[in-house]
């Protein structure tokens, strides 16, 4: 098939039935409303369910609901909603259902605004909900990317038994791109009949499947929480991503960054280029889990002065940096966020005043 | 053929057609033709990528531009600059009034129904071939049936805007006028102009077109293209 021409929020709904999901209930909410807007008439017509919940706390169980009986599901919803939906995130990680849950990143904290933001960094990859459990979190920087992680992210959330989130900022949902959809990216849903409460007869079964996060029992609840544990491990063995740019070169300053903003820093290092000055970059494709080593060892390079973790928050990503990073070279945030993008020419400026 | 538009013309379209981008490209193209030219904002659907977004440079050029209320812009609620209907009421050479996408977006017409009752005006459908829901005939037709129903007010013409943005050829422009020209045959309302990217310009032979082709220049970039 040709490229079309896409908004990265009707790209992610079109993906998900690529993808062979027909299941999403949702709850609209600026800037991803287009999403839940796109599949209330591209999934009655591809014979799916488009659902629209009393909230979002609802849609989560909803979610909750479809994936322990074994179906493809999604749900997306922006800042606010995705905290209304925390709560039932943390049970279905517990419960250990596949699913796939997209924040489409507004500027908080509460209501905060419209405009894009990557604040949610912390509540994707360190939790949000209760309880000792991690989603998989992937960062797209375009509509393509978008499209490509939520087509893969059903086989890795089924792959895992684990909910999967795509974080984007509003400029992902919002922005147009040329799109294509690739058709080796589709999955079949794997080993359902193992997990899925998905009724005895139609697998043949003599045992029930039960789909439950309650382990009263202590022993019980933490061989659960090692067994869990065991499953984020492997992630970072398997399925860890990251992209490099520049890494070549003998670069003084290396930069991690990821989504929109990792496109900002690269026109920046391009003009740096161009004027005689190398930096490199790292943007971590996966941000759970994170890739920690790789980051550890572009930092370690020889030329290597500083490391800048160039984020729209007030300094999230950068925490994992500094970890990454182990002390041996200095660490800086920098970022903005109130809707307001850092530019090419204030990162170039960032750049060389630590040199 | 010469692009002259005059008096009210209102852009409407799918989402995401590309009426924003057109609505100044035409501002702009038409105040350098020597037109008196207003720009209005009827966009009450559409968070980001906005016609303030280009201000100063439709400011700079000489174009009167309405806009919502700086006060109100990001406030994520459908809020219309009151002066609109003042302006429609005295037009200048050209009022480029550009309207939000699809069914809801147009809506914001029959608001200002009153205002426009008895007036000439040139209302323009926007398609964009390689965008979703308008990629058949029938599709094309059906959208111009809603935007009447929901703007009460007829399309007149259409505006053939086939691109790919930066990954466009010289042949999508011949493709997506054959596409326009079909719509145009089966609603029986004429093709006002196309667009093409200024970058292909000097690739394209203009003469085969028998309408007008403005080139249009992206004005509305994110961050890391400014």
């Amino acid at each position: 098939m040709g490229k079309v021409l896409m908004k990265g929020n009707e790209a992610i709904g079109e993906a998900a039935i690529r993808a062979g999901c027909l299941n999403y209930f949702a709850y609209p909410i600026t800037p991803q409303s287009e999403i839940a807007e796109y599949l209330s008439r591209r999934l009655p017509e591809s014979g799916g369910v488009y659902l629209q919940g009393e909230s979002e706390v609802a849609v989560s169980y909803m979610i909750f609901g479809a994936a322990g009986c074994g179906e493809r599901v999604f749900t997306s919803s922006s800042s606010p909603g995705i905290s209304l939906m925390s709560e039932g995130l943390s049970y279905i990680a517990g419960a250990e259902l596949p699913c796939v849950f997209v924040n489409i990143m507004r500027g908080g904290p509460g209501l905060g605004g419209i405009l894009p933001s990557q604040a949610d960094y912390f509540q994707a990859t360190k939790g949000g909900g209760h309880g000792d459990y991690h989603l998989m979190v992937l960062a797209p920087d375009s509509v393509q990317e978008a499209v490509d992680m939520v087509m893969e992210s059903f086989r890795l959330a089924e792959k895992y038994r684990n909910p999967v989130m795509i974080i984007g900022d509003g400029l992902i949902g919002q922005m147009m791109e040329p799109v294509a959809f690739r058709d080796e990216l589709k999955s079949e849903p794997l080993n359902k009949d193992v997990w899925a409460s998905n009724g005895m007869s139609t697998r043949n079964s003599k045992t029930p499947n039960l789909v439950k996060s309650l382990f009263l029992s202590p022993e019980q609840l933490n061989a659960h929480n090692l067994k869990l544990k065991a499953k984020y491990e492997q992630m970072a063995r398997e399925d860890l991503r990251f992209e490099t740019y520049n890494m070549d070169a003998d670069y003084k300053a290396l930069i991690v960054s990821f989504g929109t903003m990792s496109r900002v820093c690269r026109t920046a290092i391009d003009d740096l280029k161009e004027e005689g000055i190398d930096v490199a970059m790292l943007r971590p494709q996966t941000v759970f889990p994170f890739p920690e080593k790789a980051i550890y060892d572009a930092a370690l390079k020889k030329e290597c002065k500083i490391v800048l973790s160039i984020e729209m928050n007030m300094g999230q990503m950068v925490e994992d940096v500094e970890r990454s990073v182990k002390g041996q070279r200095p660490v800086e945030w920098y970022g903005k966020c109130g809707g307001e993008i850092p530019t090419p020419e204030e990162i170039q400026e960032l750049v060389k005043s630590r040199l | 053929m010469e692009l002259n538009l005059n008096g009210i013309v209102i852009i409407c379209g799918t989402y995401g057609s590309g009426k924003t981008e057109i609505a100044i490209n035409l501002a702009m193209y038409s105040k350098q033709s020597g037109k008196d030219v207003c720009l209005a904002d009827l966009d009450l659907i559409n968070p980001y990528f906005r016609t303030q977004e280009a201000e100063a440079l439709l400011k700079k050029g000489g174009v009167a531009l309405v806009l919502p209320s700086e006060r109100y812009i990001q406030s994520d609620l459908f809020v219309l600059n009151p002066t609109i209907s003042g302006l429609i009421r005295n037009p200048r050479e050209l009022t480029i009034l550009d309207v939000g996408g699809d069914k809801p977006g147009a809506s914001v017409l029959s608001v200002l129904a009153d205002a426009i009752a008895g007036k000439d005006v040139t209302m323009l459908q926007v398609i964009n071939p390689f965008r979703p829901f308008t990629e058949t005939v029938e599709a094309c037709i059906d959208m111009l049936n809603a935007l009447q129903e929901s703007s009460k007010l007829m399309v007149t013409g259409f505006i053939g805007n086939a691109n790919i943005m930066d990954e466009t050829l010289a042949e999508d422009i011949h493709k997506g006028y054959d596409f326009v020209k079909q719509v145009s045959d089966k609603a029986g309302l004429p093709i006002a102009f196309i667009t093409c990217p200024l970058q292909l310009f000097s690739e394209i032979n203009f003469e085969v077109f028998p309408c007008p082709v403005m080139p249009v220049k992206r004005h509305l970039l994110p961050p890391w293209k400014k």
